[in-house]
């Protein structure tokens, strides 16, 4: 049974709080669902707040904000998500610390309104640019708490925006939580980025081509030392695994009870869920191959492939395995799903 | 003990107001509860569903395929319920249209009857007390238009 000084809270709730105690001084948005309820939400706390005319202002009002030394995000989902990019390729350019959260849905266009995990590719490269960005993936209302206080963290810490890539099942989901445990957690403060009364010429837009490239070469070159500090996966029952599946979000958690049944049943399987997907937890998962013997990977998502494609990239060419995938865009996936689909391949 | 409860119905018909109501008292009694809505783009007249899980231990996934209790509560609602045929006890509004008529229930009441239905069956269960469930509907309802016709549904839910 819960202890006592559980709560019950939806998941945008949950985000709320953790901006809260993130100390966030504001937010700029547009309203679509799953995601309202965190404007709507920010609005009624009192705190700094505008519902700008569409995702485009929002996202340009949280540059502005984080270049004024203020900690500030937005919230969105989908056609909002889209619209984000191009300010997020701004912030990426800059080095910004914006934050963004995403409550993903069905799509292509306006889709479904509630849950799938087809954002994956947009949230880790949606920009014209070379995906410099921080993506956490949560799997539980804690680790969404959890990650969106790291997501502030570390984007004023490494100056990169970050990504916290959530969907509306987890958002609109209530569930009895504990966010008394985290008080001690540590904030990395806002700053000023340019001292008042000083001119500093900080571009987004070069003249010569080589002087993109070298700003590029730099960003990339501190995005991979950053990868090494903060790239991380729960790996979970892989011991003498042959079968490893891969998920992330909340299919991670699915993907989680699917491995304790079939371990249950002897069959030799564990979970990689990357916690964040950029940096993808490459060392990690490569790491695994050195043990263990694992023959297959199946990649469990709600979506075609999005996170297979992540996983390939990333995954050291010398390695010999063999992929098998479910998929499923735009649904949820079922703990039964996950079993049945491994226990047919062995 | 884990309990799976899905309440299905059209949107506009009150499906998320009692999943609420059954989610808070259930979590007042020290249960874990996990409660997510699913519904479409419109704000009326789509198919609304409401997946609801009651548990002694800890949950991580807020949804399911076999349900224990399933209400359906529209004949839009029923045929996307077709694939739960393997919930144990399933409610089916058209079994209860002539109660419901004979005692004047309105139509918007409808969702308050099934909130004492499946309230006096959690009850049975050692889950919670109707009167709890009643309190909460109270507090909620009973300065808003219709009250004590709400009141009579949910008293006819749990003596049937």
């Amino acid at each position: 049974m819960q202890e006592n000084n559980k709560k019950l809270m939806h998941g945008y709730d949950v985000v709320l709080q953790a901006c809260h105690d993130a100390d966030v001084q504001s937010m700029f948005g547009y309203p679509i669902t799953p995601t309202c309820e965190i404007l709507s939400g920010w609005m009624a706390s009192g705190k700094k707040c505008l519902q700008t005319e569409d995702e485009i202002a929002a996202g340009f009002a949280v540059c502005g904000a984080v270049l004024a030394g203020e900690k500030s995000f937005t919230a969105s989902s989908g056609p909002g998500h889209i619209l984000l990019q191009d300010s997020f390729s701004m912030a990426e350019a800059m080095r910004l610390p914006a934050v963004l959260i995403i409550g993903q849905r069905g799509g292509p266009s306006s889709g479904t309104v509630i849950y799938s995990q087809q954002e994956v590719i947009l949230a880790c490269f949606g920009g014209n640019g070379e995906g410099l960005r921080l993506v956490y993936s949560p799997s539980s209302l804690d680790e969404l708490y959890l990650l969106t206080r790291q997501a502030f963290n570390d984007a004023w810490q490494y100056r990169f925006p970050a990504v916290v890539l959530t969907d509306g099942y987890m958002l609109k989901t209530r569930q009895a939580v504990d966010l008394s445990v985290y008080k001690d957690l540590e904030n990395i403060p806002a700053h000023t980025l340019v001292q008042e009364g000083k001119i500093v010429h900080w571009p987004n837009i070069y003249t010569l081509e080589e002087e993109l490239n070298d700003e590029l070469s730099r960003a990339k070159e501190d995005f991979d030392k950053v990868g090494e500090e903060i790239a991380k996966a729960e790996i979970y029952n892989t011991d003498e695994a042959e079968y490893l599946i891969i998920a992330h979000g909340i299919v991670g958690s699915v993907a989680k009870m699917a491995v304790d049944q079939l371990r249950e049943q002897n069959i030799k399987v564990g979970l990689f869920r990357p916690v964040t997907l950029r940096p993808f937890p490459k060392k990690q998962l490569d790491n695994l191959f050195v043990k263990n013997n694992v023959k297959k990977i199946v990649v469990v998502e709600s979506s075609f492939g999005q996170l297979a494609r992540l996983v390939r990239d990333h995954l050291a060419p010398e390695i010999d395995v063999s992929f098998e995938y479910l998929q499923k865009p735009g649904l949820g996936i079922e703990v039964e799903e996950v079993i049945e689909a491994v226990g047919y391949m062995t | 003990m884990i309990l799976k409860i899905l309440l299905a119905g059209d949107g506009g018909q009150g499906i998320q107001l009692i999943s609420d109501l059954l989610t808070q008292a259930s979590f007042a009694n020290g249960f874990f509860v996990s409660q997510i809505p699913n519904y479409g783009l419109e704000q009326r007249g789509g198919v609304s569903l409401s997946f609801l899980i009651i548990s002694d231990k800890e949950i991580s996934y807020p949804k399911f395929t076999k349900p224990d209790i399933l209400l359906v509560m529209s004949e839009q609602a029923r045929k996307r319920m077709d694939r739960y045929q393997n919930a144990d006890i399933r409610m089916q509004i058209d079994d209860y249209f002539e109660k419901l008529e004979d005692q004047k229930i309105e139509k918007s009441s409808y969702n308050i009857f099934f909130l004492g239905l499946i309230a006096k069956l959690l009850e049975e269960k050692n889950i919670l007390q109707t009167e709890q469930v009643y309190g909460l509907l109270e507090k909620k309802l009973s300065k808003k238009p219709n009250w004590e016709g709400n009141k009579n549904a949910f008293k006819l839910g749990i003596a049937d």
